[in-house]
Protein backbone atom coordinates (compact mmCIF):
# COMPACT_ATOMS: atom_id res chain seq x y z
CA UNK A 1 0.00 0.00 0.00
CA UNK A 2 3.21 2.59 1.28
CA UNK A 3 4.54 1.05 -2.01
CA UNK A 4 1.77 2.09 -4.07
CA UNK A 5 1.52 5.41 -2.97
CA UNK A 6 4.97 6.08 -3.24
CA UNK A 7 4.43 5.01 -6.72
CA UNK A 8 1.28 7.56 -7.41
CA UNK A 9 3.18 10.41 -5.93
CA UNK A 10 6.55 10.13 -8.37
CA UNK A 11 3.85 9.27 -11.10
CA UNK A 12 1.80 12.35 -9.93
CA UNK A 13 5.63 14.50 -10.17
CA UNK A 14 5.99 12.98 -13.84
CA UNK A 15 2.57 13.73 -15.27
CA UNK A 16 3.07 17.69 -13.95
CA UNK A 17 6.63 18.08 -15.60
CA UNK A 18 4.94 16.49 -19.22
CA UNK A 19 2.38 18.95 -18.83
CA UNK A 20 5.16 21.80 -18.15
CA UNK A 21 6.62 20.07 -21.16
CA UNK A 22 3.46 20.49 -23.40
CA UNK A 23 3.53 24.49 -22.85
CA UNK A 24 7.12 24.38 -22.98
CA UNK A 25 6.63 23.69 -26.91
CA UNK A 26 5.18 26.92 -27.19
CA UNK A 27 7.94 28.44 -26.01
CA UNK A 28 10.50 26.31 -27.49
CA UNK A 29 8.65 27.31 -31.03
CA UNK A 30 8.93 31.34 -30.17
CA UNK A 31 12.83 30.88 -29.85
CA UNK A 32 13.51 28.31 -32.75
CA UNK A 33 11.66 31.49 -34.44
CA UNK A 34 13.54 33.73 -33.31
CA UNK A 35 16.58 31.73 -34.58
CA UNK A 36 15.08 31.74 -37.81
CA UNK A 37 14.15 35.43 -38.09
CA UNK A 38 17.75 36.60 -37.34
CA UNK A 39 19.04 34.29 -40.07
CA UNK A 40 16.56 36.07 -42.29
CA UNK A 41 17.34 38.90 -41.26
CA UNK A 42 21.10 38.07 -41.77
CA UNK A 43 19.85 37.80 -45.28
CA UNK A 44 19.09 40.87 -45.67
CA UNK A 45 21.78 42.80 -45.27
CA UNK A 46 23.93 40.67 -47.25
CA UNK A 47 21.36 40.89 -49.97
CA UNK A 48 21.81 44.87 -49.59
CA UNK A 49 25.66 44.82 -49.72
CA UNK A 50 25.66 42.62 -52.40
CA UNK A 51 23.35 45.03 -54.36
CA UNK A 52 25.62 47.83 -53.60
CA UNK A 53 28.61 45.58 -54.17
CA UNK A 54 27.08 45.08 -57.74
CA UNK A 55 26.46 48.95 -58.03
CA UNK A 56 29.96 49.68 -57.84
CA UNK A 57 31.04 47.37 -59.70
CA UNK A 58 33.22 45.79 -57.31
CA UNK A 59 33.33 42.11 -58.31
CA UNK A 60 36.05 40.60 -55.59
CA UNK A 61 33.29 41.76 -53.13
CA UNK A 62 30.01 40.63 -54.59
CA UNK A 63 31.36 37.08 -55.04
CA UNK A 64 31.97 37.52 -51.06
CA UNK A 65 28.62 37.96 -50.90
CA UNK A 66 27.70 35.36 -53.21
CA UNK A 67 29.64 33.09 -50.68
CA UNK A 68 28.13 34.51 -47.11
CA UNK A 69 24.58 34.16 -49.05
CA UNK A 70 24.99 30.41 -49.65
CA UNK A 71 26.77 29.91 -46.07
CA UNK A 72 23.43 31.95 -44.73
CA UNK A 73 20.76 29.85 -46.76
CA UNK A 74 22.15 26.76 -45.12
CA UNK A 75 21.87 28.28 -41.97
CA UNK A 76 17.98 29.35 -42.78
CA UNK A 77 17.19 25.60 -44.25
CA UNK A 78 18.67 24.31 -41.35
CA UNK A 79 16.96 26.62 -38.89
CA UNK A 80 13.73 26.22 -41.00
CA UNK A 81 13.96 22.54 -40.36
CA UNK A 82 14.02 23.13 -37.06
CA UNK A 83 11.14 24.74 -36.01
CA UNK A 84 8.88 22.53 -38.36
CA UNK A 85 10.50 19.76 -36.08
CA UNK A 86 8.81 20.74 -33.47
CA UNK A 87 5.54 22.46 -34.85
CA UNK A 88 4.97 19.45 -36.54
CA UNK A 89 4.71 17.22 -33.00
CA UNK A 90 0.88 16.15 -32.49
CA UNK A 91 -0.92 17.76 -29.95
CA UNK A 92 -1.02 15.20 -27.39
CA UNK A 93 -2.45 15.43 -23.76
CA UNK A 94 0.02 14.96 -20.92
CA UNK A 95 0.04 10.47 -20.13
CA UNK A 96 -2.62 9.80 -17.74
CA UNK A 97 -2.06 9.11 -13.97
CA UNK A 98 -2.80 5.52 -14.16
CA UNK A 99 -0.72 4.96 -17.09
CA UNK A 100 2.25 6.15 -15.37
CA UNK A 101 2.08 4.29 -12.26
CA UNK A 102 1.54 1.20 -14.77
CA UNK A 103 4.77 2.68 -16.42
CA UNK A 104 6.97 2.42 -12.89
CA UNK A 105 5.64 -1.18 -12.51
CA UNK A 106 6.96 -2.46 -15.44
CA UNK A 107 10.08 -0.30 -14.91
CA UNK A 108 10.42 -2.51 -11.77
CA UNK A 109 9.74 -6.01 -13.07
CA UNK A 110 11.99 -5.35 -16.30
CA UNK A 111 14.79 -3.92 -14.79
CA UNK A 112 16.77 -5.64 -12.13
CA UNK A 113 17.84 -2.57 -10.54
CA UNK A 114 15.73 0.72 -10.23
CA UNK A 115 16.66 3.58 -7.84
CA UNK A 116 13.89 6.05 -7.75
CA UNK A 117 14.78 9.02 -6.01
CA UNK A 118 11.86 11.53 -5.41
CA UNK A 119 13.73 13.82 -3.22
CA UNK A 120 16.15 14.00 -5.78
CA UNK A 121 14.00 13.70 -8.72
CA UNK A 122 15.71 11.03 -10.36
CA UNK A 123 14.75 7.69 -12.00
CA UNK A 124 17.84 5.10 -12.36
CA UNK A 125 18.55 2.36 -14.18
CA UNK A 126 21.31 0.31 -13.80
CA UNK A 127 22.17 -2.27 -17.01
CA UNK A 128 24.35 -5.31 -16.79
CA UNK A 129 28.06 -5.26 -17.42
CA UNK A 130 28.16 -4.35 -21.24
CA UNK A 131 31.12 -5.93 -23.10
CA UNK A 132 31.18 -4.86 -27.16
CA UNK A 133 33.55 -6.87 -29.98
CA UNK A 134 35.00 -8.36 -26.60
CA UNK A 135 36.29 -5.11 -24.72
CA UNK A 136 34.81 -5.31 -21.55
CA UNK A 137 33.26 -1.27 -20.73
CA UNK A 138 31.74 -2.23 -17.61
CA UNK A 139 27.75 -1.82 -16.27
CA UNK A 140 26.11 1.57 -16.90
CA UNK A 141 23.28 3.75 -14.89
CA UNK A 142 20.93 5.39 -17.01
CA UNK A 143 19.56 8.45 -14.70
CA UNK A 144 16.73 10.04 -15.82
CA UNK A 145 16.42 13.55 -14.20
CA UNK A 146 12.30 14.16 -14.14
CA UNK A 147 12.44 17.88 -13.46
CA UNK A 148 14.79 18.18 -17.02
CA UNK A 149 11.65 16.67 -18.90
CA UNK A 150 10.12 19.77 -19.23
CA UNK A 151 12.74 20.63 -21.16
CA UNK A 152 13.51 18.00 -23.45
CA UNK A 153 13.11 19.74 -26.40
CA UNK A 154 15.84 22.06 -25.52
CA UNK A 155 18.19 19.52 -23.80
CA UNK A 156 18.94 16.37 -22.46
CA UNK A 157 16.68 15.21 -19.53
CA UNK A 158 19.14 11.87 -18.91
CA UNK A 159 22.72 10.89 -18.26
CA UNK A 160 24.35 7.97 -18.80
CA UNK A 161 26.86 7.18 -16.03
CA UNK A 162 29.76 4.83 -15.94
CA UNK A 163 29.30 2.62 -13.08
CA UNK A 164 32.80 0.56 -13.19
CA UNK A 165 34.27 3.09 -15.96
CA UNK A 166 36.43 1.00 -18.24
CA UNK A 167 37.32 4.01 -20.77
CA UNK A 168 39.28 4.56 -23.87
CA UNK A 169 42.86 5.02 -23.11
CA UNK A 170 42.96 8.24 -25.13
CA UNK A 171 39.97 9.90 -23.58
CA UNK A 172 38.56 9.97 -20.76
CA UNK A 173 35.36 11.31 -20.59
CA UNK A 174 34.40 8.58 -23.65
CA UNK A 175 33.50 5.32 -21.31
CA UNK A 176 31.67 4.06 -23.90
CA UNK A 177 32.02 4.41 -28.22
CA UNK A 178 28.50 6.16 -27.90
CA UNK A 179 28.85 7.86 -24.39
CA UNK A 180 31.26 11.25 -23.89
CA UNK A 181 30.72 13.15 -20.52
CA UNK A 182 27.79 11.08 -19.73
CA UNK A 183 25.88 12.06 -22.43
CA UNK A 184 24.71 9.30 -24.96
CA UNK A 185 24.49 10.07 -28.88
CA UNK A 186 21.41 8.45 -29.54
CA UNK A 187 21.93 7.95 -33.67
CA UNK A 188 18.81 6.04 -34.57
CA UNK A 189 17.33 5.96 -31.57
CA UNK A 190 16.99 9.50 -31.15
CA UNK A 191 13.40 10.23 -32.30
CA UNK A 192 11.98 6.91 -30.29
CA UNK A 193 13.72 8.61 -27.13
CA UNK A 194 12.10 11.35 -27.32
CA UNK A 195 8.66 10.45 -27.84
CA UNK A 196 9.11 7.88 -25.37
CA UNK A 197 9.81 10.32 -23.23
CA UNK A 198 6.95 12.85 -24.16
CA UNK A 199 4.53 10.35 -23.72
CA UNK A 200 5.88 9.45 -20.68
CA UNK A 201 6.72 5.15 -21.54
CA UNK A 202 9.75 5.20 -19.18
CA UNK A 203 9.83 1.48 -19.50
CA UNK A 204 10.64 2.29 -23.27
CA UNK A 205 13.15 4.65 -22.42
CA UNK A 206 15.03 2.73 -20.75
CA UNK A 207 14.60 0.00 -23.26
CA UNK A 208 15.47 1.83 -25.84
CA UNK A 209 18.93 3.66 -23.99
CA UNK A 210 19.99 -0.35 -22.92
CA UNK A 211 19.58 -0.99 -26.61
CA UNK A 212 21.67 1.44 -28.21
CA UNK A 213 24.37 0.75 -25.27
CA UNK A 214 24.57 -2.88 -25.86
CA UNK A 215 25.23 -2.15 -29.70
CA UNK A 216 28.14 -0.94 -31.42
CA UNK A 217 28.40 1.71 -34.71
CA UNK A 218 31.64 1.16 -35.98
CA UNK A 219 30.80 4.30 -38.37
CA UNK A 220 30.53 6.89 -35.72
CA UNK A 221 31.83 6.40 -32.15
CA UNK A 222 33.41 8.64 -30.15
CA UNK A 223 36.60 6.72 -30.24
CA UNK A 224 36.43 2.92 -31.93
CA UNK A 225 36.61 -0.59 -30.19
CA UNK A 226 39.91 -1.11 -32.14
CA UNK A 227 41.35 2.04 -31.00
CA UNK A 228 39.69 1.67 -27.08
CA UNK A 229 43.23 0.29 -25.55
CA UNK A 230 45.03 3.39 -27.42
CA UNK A 231 47.57 2.70 -30.57
CA UNK A 232 50.86 2.23 -28.38
CA UNK A 233 54.32 3.93 -30.10
CA UNK A 234 56.73 1.06 -30.87
CA UNK A 235 59.49 3.20 -29.61
CA UNK A 236 58.61 5.01 -26.51
CA UNK A 237 55.02 3.20 -25.42
CA UNK A 238 52.65 6.21 -25.13
CA UNK A 239 49.23 5.90 -25.85
CA UNK A 240 47.85 7.73 -28.46
CA UNK A 241 44.62 7.92 -30.68
CA UNK A 242 44.61 7.41 -34.61
CA UNK A 243 44.78 11.04 -35.53
CA UNK A 244 47.99 11.37 -33.50
CA UNK A 245 49.54 8.33 -34.59
CA UNK A 246 51.76 7.93 -37.28
CA UNK A 247 52.59 4.64 -39.13
CA UNK A 248 56.33 4.30 -40.33
CA UNK A 249 55.83 2.39 -43.91
CA UNK A 250 59.46 1.11 -43.52
CA UNK A 251 59.58 -0.65 -40.28
CA UNK A 252 55.17 -1.29 -40.52
CA UNK A 253 55.15 0.09 -36.78
CA UNK A 254 53.44 2.35 -35.37
CA UNK A 255 54.64 5.81 -33.39
CA UNK A 256 53.63 8.97 -31.62
CA UNK A 257 54.39 12.41 -32.83
CA UNK A 258 57.93 12.77 -30.95
CA UNK A 259 58.65 9.47 -32.22
CA UNK A 260 58.69 10.07 -35.93
CA UNK A 261 59.40 11.98 -38.56
CA UNK A 262 59.22 13.04 -41.83
CA UNK A 263 61.45 13.10 -44.75
CA UNK A 264 62.56 16.57 -45.88
CA UNK A 265 62.69 15.10 -50.16
CA UNK A 266 59.56 12.81 -50.04
CA UNK A 267 57.89 14.01 -47.29
CA UNK A 268 56.66 10.51 -46.02
CA UNK A 269 56.48 9.41 -42.66
CA UNK A 270 59.60 7.73 -41.00
CA UNK A 271 60.20 6.67 -37.14
CA UNK A 272 63.21 8.17 -35.74
CA UNK A 273 64.68 4.84 -35.93
CA UNK A 274 64.15 4.26 -39.66
CA UNK A 275 65.12 8.51 -40.27
CA UNK A 276 68.88 9.21 -41.06
CA UNK A 277 70.39 12.29 -39.83
CA UNK A 278 71.72 14.85 -43.11
CA UNK A 279 75.38 15.26 -41.94
CA UNK A 280 75.30 18.64 -43.97
CA UNK A 281 71.68 20.23 -42.70
CA UNK A 282 70.83 18.11 -40.20
CA UNK A 283 67.13 17.03 -41.35
CA UNK A 284 65.35 13.95 -41.31
CA UNK A 285 65.79 11.41 -44.35
CA UNK A 286 64.09 8.18 -44.87
CA UNK A 287 66.09 5.20 -46.05
CA UNK A 288 64.63 5.73 -50.04
CA UNK A 289 66.40 9.45 -50.23
CA UNK A 290 69.47 8.91 -47.65
CA UNK A 291 72.52 9.34 -50.13
CA UNK A 292 76.03 7.96 -49.13
CA UNK A 293 79.10 10.53 -50.00
CA UNK A 294 81.29 8.22 -52.43
CA UNK A 295 84.48 10.22 -50.82
CA UNK A 296 83.47 10.49 -46.85
CA UNK A 297 81.24 7.85 -46.41
CA UNK A 298 78.78 9.77 -44.70
CA UNK A 299 75.38 10.11 -45.04
CA UNK A 300 73.05 13.63 -46.97
CA UNK A 301 70.06 14.13 -48.19
CA UNK A 302 69.88 15.10 -52.31
CA UNK A 303 69.82 18.80 -51.73
CA UNK A 304 73.46 18.14 -49.96
CA UNK A 305 74.76 16.43 -52.28
CA UNK A 306 76.75 17.20 -55.90
CA UNK A 307 76.71 14.14 -58.07
CA UNK A 308 78.05 11.41 -55.56
CA UNK A 309 79.99 13.27 -53.10
CA UNK A 310 78.69 15.49 -50.32
CA UNK A 311 78.79 19.17 -50.25
CA UNK A 312 81.75 19.52 -47.70
CA UNK A 313 83.68 17.08 -49.82
CA UNK A 314 83.10 19.07 -52.20
CA UNK A 315 84.15 22.09 -50.73
CA UNK A 316 87.23 20.59 -49.66
CA UNK A 317 87.86 19.15 -52.71
CA UNK A 318 87.58 22.45 -54.56
CA UNK A 319 89.93 24.15 -51.37
CA UNK A 320 92.06 21.11 -52.17
CA UNK A 321 92.64 21.91 -55.84
CA UNK A 322 92.54 25.49 -55.54
CA UNK A 323 95.64 25.29 -52.92
CA UNK A 324 97.19 23.19 -55.19
CA UNK A 325 96.98 25.36 -57.80
CA UNK A 326 98.31 27.90 -55.50
CA UNK A 327 101.41 25.68 -54.73
CA UNK A 328 102.38 24.84 -57.84
CA UNK A 329 102.10 28.39 -60.01
CA UNK A 330 104.14 29.32 -56.25
CA UNK A 331 107.03 26.29 -56.89
CA UNK A 332 107.05 27.51 -60.63
CA UNK A 333 107.34 31.52 -59.24
CA UNK A 334 110.20 29.86 -56.71
CA UNK A 335 111.92 28.25 -59.44
CA UNK A 336 111.69 30.46 -61.23
CA UNK A 337 113.23 33.32 -58.84
CA UNK A 338 116.12 31.33 -57.63
CA UNK A 339 119.24 32.85 -59.68
CA UNK A 340 117.95 36.07 -59.46
CA UNK A 341 114.75 37.31 -57.11
CA UNK A 342 115.18 41.18 -57.99
CA UNK A 343 115.51 40.43 -61.90
CA UNK A 344 113.18 42.64 -63.39
CA UNK A 345 113.05 39.88 -66.53
CA UNK A 346 112.06 36.85 -63.96
CA UNK A 347 109.22 38.87 -62.24
CA UNK A 348 107.89 38.80 -65.85
CA UNK A 349 108.30 35.17 -66.88
CA UNK A 350 104.83 33.64 -67.32
CA UNK A 351 103.75 29.97 -68.16
CA UNK A 352 105.24 28.68 -70.76
CA UNK A 353 107.60 31.46 -71.64
CA UNK A 354 111.28 30.29 -71.13
CA UNK A 355 112.87 31.49 -68.04
CA UNK A 356 115.67 34.26 -69.49
CA UNK A 357 117.61 33.88 -66.54
CA UNK A 358 118.26 30.10 -66.86
CA UNK A 359 119.48 30.90 -70.60
CA UNK A 360 122.84 31.56 -69.46
CA UNK B 1 -11.11 -4.37 -33.63
CA UNK B 2 -8.66 -1.95 -32.54
CA UNK B 3 -5.40 -1.86 -30.71
CA UNK B 4 -2.71 0.61 -29.17
CA UNK B 5 0.33 -0.03 -31.17
CA UNK B 6 3.60 1.59 -30.01
CA UNK B 7 6.36 1.51 -32.59
CA UNK B 8 9.71 2.23 -30.93
CA UNK B 9 11.94 1.75 -34.63
CA UNK B 10 13.22 4.68 -36.17
CA UNK B 11 10.83 7.52 -35.67
CA UNK B 12 8.95 5.55 -33.03
CA UNK B 13 5.15 6.66 -32.44
CA UNK B 14 2.15 4.85 -31.01
CA UNK B 15 -1.59 4.77 -32.37
CA UNK B 16 -4.78 3.41 -32.08
CA UNK B 17 -4.91 1.14 -35.26
CA UNK B 18 -7.64 -1.56 -36.73
CA UNK B 19 -6.50 -4.70 -37.03
CA UNK B 20 -8.49 -8.13 -38.23
CA UNK B 21 -9.90 -10.51 -35.75
CA UNK B 22 -7.48 -13.32 -34.86
CA UNK B 23 -4.57 -11.59 -35.95
CA UNK B 24 -1.39 -13.37 -34.13
CA UNK B 25 1.37 -11.78 -32.68
CA UNK B 26 3.25 -13.19 -35.67
CA UNK B 27 0.90 -12.27 -38.24
CA UNK B 28 0.78 -8.58 -36.70
CA UNK B 29 4.84 -8.43 -37.14
CA UNK B 30 4.89 -9.53 -40.42
CA UNK B 31 2.30 -7.32 -41.35
CA UNK B 32 3.64 -4.52 -39.97
CA UNK B 33 7.81 -5.32 -40.11
CA UNK B 34 8.27 -7.06 -43.11
CA UNK B 35 11.23 -7.43 -43.74
CA UNK B 36 13.04 -7.28 -40.29
CA UNK B 37 13.59 -10.02 -38.70
CA UNK B 38 11.53 -10.95 -35.04
CA UNK B 39 14.49 -11.87 -33.01
CA UNK B 40 15.98 -8.64 -33.16
CA UNK B 41 13.06 -7.13 -31.23
CA UNK B 42 11.44 -7.44 -27.75
CA UNK B 43 7.58 -8.00 -28.36
CA UNK B 44 5.32 -7.17 -25.41
CA UNK B 45 1.34 -7.20 -25.29
CA UNK B 46 -0.35 -5.36 -21.98
CA UNK B 47 3.64 -4.77 -20.80
CA UNK B 48 4.06 -8.34 -21.23
CA UNK B 49 5.87 -10.82 -23.26
CA UNK B 50 3.83 -13.24 -24.93
CA UNK B 51 4.02 -16.34 -27.40
CA UNK B 52 4.26 -15.40 -31.29
CA UNK B 53 0.94 -17.64 -31.69
CA UNK B 54 -0.86 -15.16 -28.68
CA UNK B 55 -4.30 -13.60 -30.86
CA UNK B 56 -4.50 -9.97 -30.24
CA UNK B 57 -7.53 -8.79 -28.57
CA UNK B 58 -9.76 -5.38 -28.76
CA UNK B 59 -8.17 -3.24 -26.32
CA UNK B 60 -4.60 -4.98 -26.31
CA UNK B 61 -1.46 -2.27 -26.02
CA UNK B 62 1.49 -4.35 -28.59
CA UNK B 63 5.33 -2.73 -28.53
CA UNK B 64 7.67 -3.84 -30.59
CA UNK B 65 11.39 -2.24 -29.12
CA UNK B 66 14.68 -3.11 -31.53
CA UNK B 67 17.17 -4.91 -29.76
CA UNK B 68 20.04 -3.18 -31.54
CA UNK B 69 19.91 0.29 -32.04
CA UNK B 70 23.14 2.28 -33.51
CA UNK B 71 24.20 5.26 -31.54
CA UNK B 72 26.28 7.93 -33.41
CA UNK B 73 28.38 11.01 -33.02
CA UNK B 74 26.07 14.05 -33.71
Amino acid sequence: MEHDKYLIRIANRIQDTLTKLRNNRYTEILCRLEKLFEKIEELHTESRLMKESIIRGWNSSTEQCCTSLSRVLNEITHSTSQVSQIVDLPQKDAPKLFELVNELAQLMQEFEDVDINLSEGTISVATEPITLEEVYLGPFKIKLNLGMLSKLYSSSAYHVIAIDPHPAATAEEVTHPHVSNEHLCEGDGSAAIRIALEDGRLCDFFTLVKSILNTYSPDSPYVSLSEWEGLACYNCGYLCDSDNCYFCSFCERDYCEECSTCCRECDETVCSGCATRCSICDESICPNCVRTCSECGSYCCKSCMEEDICKDCEESEAQNEQRNEHVTTNTQCTNTNQPDTNSKEANSTTEGEKPVGLEV
Amino acid sequence: MRILYINNDGGGFADYIDIAENTTVEQFFTIKMSSQNAEDYTIRVNRQPVSRDYILRDGDRITITPTKIEGAVV
